[in-house]
């Protein structure tokens, strides 16, 4: 589970965050949605222990992250919005250079690698240099180092932007399956169809804010709205 | 696995596969011997062009006895005719010598005898020959002149009253150590040169490819992230190192420098010294360009601060190159300066003091975890992440 209340942070003259409250159920798949700027990737990176707020608070799995950053670290997987890799590096080198990163006994690590280029589809690619990979390819190798140790909440910052229609797809069905697997899921975006369709919860972040959280449908009443993107817009420019 | 081995064994394996950074690595350490021996080799030429003289004579034949003589001590003379100033005014001769017809009836009637060296004061590259020709010159006389005393019955010994002796206080070794003064500074720039592009490619290199974001969102110490980086850098730079020290005695052993009165002999002790003089360079070198690289926006950035620092160890080779003082027990606190000076000696077959080896690995380890820690330091800062 993750939790984040009243969180602040400003960097210099910008405040980045003023007032951001949401929780993220075990076992749910919870959007953040919202506008460019609005403040989705610094919530995200105050979640994954680079940022410290302001003022607020951040709890993963009962860990106070901004108090001990490390045991709230072990437990999330994260897709970052930047998905820098190792030109040199293989595929089957950044996972296990992520699973030595987080301890994993390097027994296991062999089968623990075989099992997710299994699941990410990516055995063709698996001993080649990642220089050279397509974007698709490419945040596929993202995703495999984030859940080699596996994570019981995963974080991705805008996973699907950039991708083909295909690997979009496959992405989103992956965090069905991870939802399945009882994982909780935070992503962001700003793909109204997307977080549509995939989400149980939907947070709207606006203007370091967040002004709107509940379900399609609770979001849509709130709005006073049958259409789910004229609710956001709404909403957002309610501010 | 220790998160700082997993590190390490991660920059490592980046390190052995970007060949252009190894290339830039390795080819000093390559290259440096090949300069060691080209250089002792012309410094070789140049002196035994030296022994090599020419005197150029004008009347060779009124004087056989010193012309024999002269040939004796390996001056080759030659006949010379034609205007004897202008051929040194025109830079044809370094000096020409003229025997006056004389020479023969006043050297019977032990009279003196005035022979003409016709040379160019203004011409350094001249001087050796014509010092030379004088001080042989001088030998003869002193020759003929005991001769001649001891064929009067008075001991020579009445001319000699003040004896200059020569004592010069380098031994041998030295000598050579101060003419090879620059595998010191060779082997200190490899420090700089080898590991460089690990530990640019680990901080400024990550910092451009945005692989920082993912790779601190790792539950693992910013310090032990780090010092896995610098361990790596400092083994390449290690590496570099120890190939330069060996290919440069290597070089050195097939230059015959006996041709030139050196006596240049290394032994495994003395290598073995020598690498642990220099290690801790390699450490430090390492965590000043993890600093600078840490500092750069960019990749291209970070480099054109570490070649300004590479201009480092110039510093000491020059202070000690045009000041010339013994060693003091502060310089073996100094980084860099400590490591040229306790190279030098070490070729120089001087007995170092055990505690100057301490002083020396001390002094620049201290400074390169001070500089880790402070890179350290800067990788906890929130804009480590941000371009």
């Amino acid at each position: 589970m993750i939790e984040v209340n009243s969180l602040a942070k400003g960097f210099g003259d910008v405040q980045a965050l003023s007032d951001v409250t949401f929780k993220a159920e075990n076992g749910q798949i919870t959007g953040l949605l919202g506008p460019n700027g609005a403040g989705k990737s610094t919530s995200l990176r105050v979640l994954y222990g680079l940022v410290k707020p302001d003022t607020g608070t951040a709890v993963i799995d009962g860990v106070d992250v901004i108090a001990d950053p490390r045991a709230a670290q072990s437990k999330i997987g994260v897709l970052p919005d930047n998905q820098g890799l190792y030109v040199r590096l293989t595929a089957r080198d950044h996972i296990n250079y992520f699973g030595r990163l987080h301890g994993i006994d390097e027994n296991l690590l062999e089968n623990k690698a075989n099992e997710l280029i299994k699941l990410l589809d990516m055995a063709s690619i698996a001993d080649r240099r990642v220089d050279g990979f397509s974007q698709g390819e490419k945040t596929k190798v993202c995703l495999a180092r984030a859940l080699i140790h596996d994570p019981p909440n995963i974080m991705l910052d805008e996973p699907t932007n950039g991708l083909d229609v295909m690997t979009a797809r496959a992405v989103r069905e992956l965090i069905s399956e991870l939802k399945r697997r009882d994982i909780t899921v935070l992503f962001s975006s700003h793909l109204m169809h997307e977080v549509a369709r995939l989400c149980d919860q939907i947070v709207i972040i606006s203007d370091g804010r967040v002004v709107a959280q509940g379900t399609t449908d609770e979001i849509r009443n709130q709005a006073s709205e049958d259409n789910l993107e004229e609710a956001f817009i709404k909403l957002v420019e309610a501010i | 696995m220790h998160p700082i081995r997993v590190v390490l064994g991660k920059e490592l394996l980046d390190g052995r596969r970007d060949r252009r950074a190894l290339m830039s690595a390795f080819i000093f350490p390559l290259m440096a011997p090949i300069l060691v021996y080209a250089m002792m080799s012309a410094m070789i030429n140049l002196r035994a062009q030296a022994e090599e003289t020419i005197i150029p004579v004008i009347g060779i034949e009124h004087a056989p006895h010193l012309i024999a003589w002269l040939k004796e001590k390996n001056v080759s003379v030659e006949a010379f005719e034609g205007d004897a100033q202008a051929a040194v005014r025109d830079k044809k001769r370094d000096l020409v010598v003229i025997i006056p017809q004389d020479y023969e009836q006043r050297m019977a009637k032990a009279k003196p005898v005035a022979i003409e060296l016709v040379s160019d004061g203004s011409r350094t590259d001249a001087l050796p020959t014509v010092r030379r020709f004088e001080g042989l010159i001088r030998r003869y006389n002193n020759n003929l002149a005991s001769l001649r005393l001891i064929a009067r019955g008075v001991a020579p010994e009445v001319m000699r009253i003040v004896v200059v002796e020569d004592i010069d206080v380098a031994s041998k070794q030295q000598r050579a150590a101060a003419a090879l003064n620059f595998i010191p500074l060779y082997i200190i720039l490899a420090a700089f040169i080898s590991g460089m592009g690990i530990a640019v490619d680990s901080t400024a290199g990550e910092r451009e490819r945005k692989t920082i974001e993912p790779l601190l969102i790792n539950p693992i110490e910013r310090h032990d992230i780090v010092i896995g980086k610098w361990l790596a850098a400092s083994m390449f730079s290690c590496l570099g190192m120890v190939l330069t020290l060996i290919l440069c005695v290597l070089a050195m052993s097939q230059v015959s420098l006996e041709e030139i009165g050196l006596n240049f002999h290394v032994t495994g002790d003395q290598i073995v010294l020598m690498i642990i003089a220099t290690l801790p360079l390699g450490f430090l070198a390492s965590s000043m360009q993890m600093l600078l690289g840490i500092f750069a926006k960019s990749f291209k950035d970070a480099q054109s601060y570490i070649g300004i620092l590479t201009m480092l160890p110039m510093l000491p080779f020059l202070y000690l190159t045009f000041s010339p003082i013994a060693s003091q027990d502060w310089m073996y606190l100094v980084p860099l300066l400590s490591q040229q000076i306790l190279l030098s000696e070490v070729l120089g077959a001087k007995a170092v003091p055990l505690i100057a080896y301490f002083y020396s690995t001390a002094s620049g380890l201290i400074a390169g975890l001070g500089l880790v820690m402070i890179t350290a330091r800067l990788f906890q800062k929130e804009t480590i992440i941000r371009g």
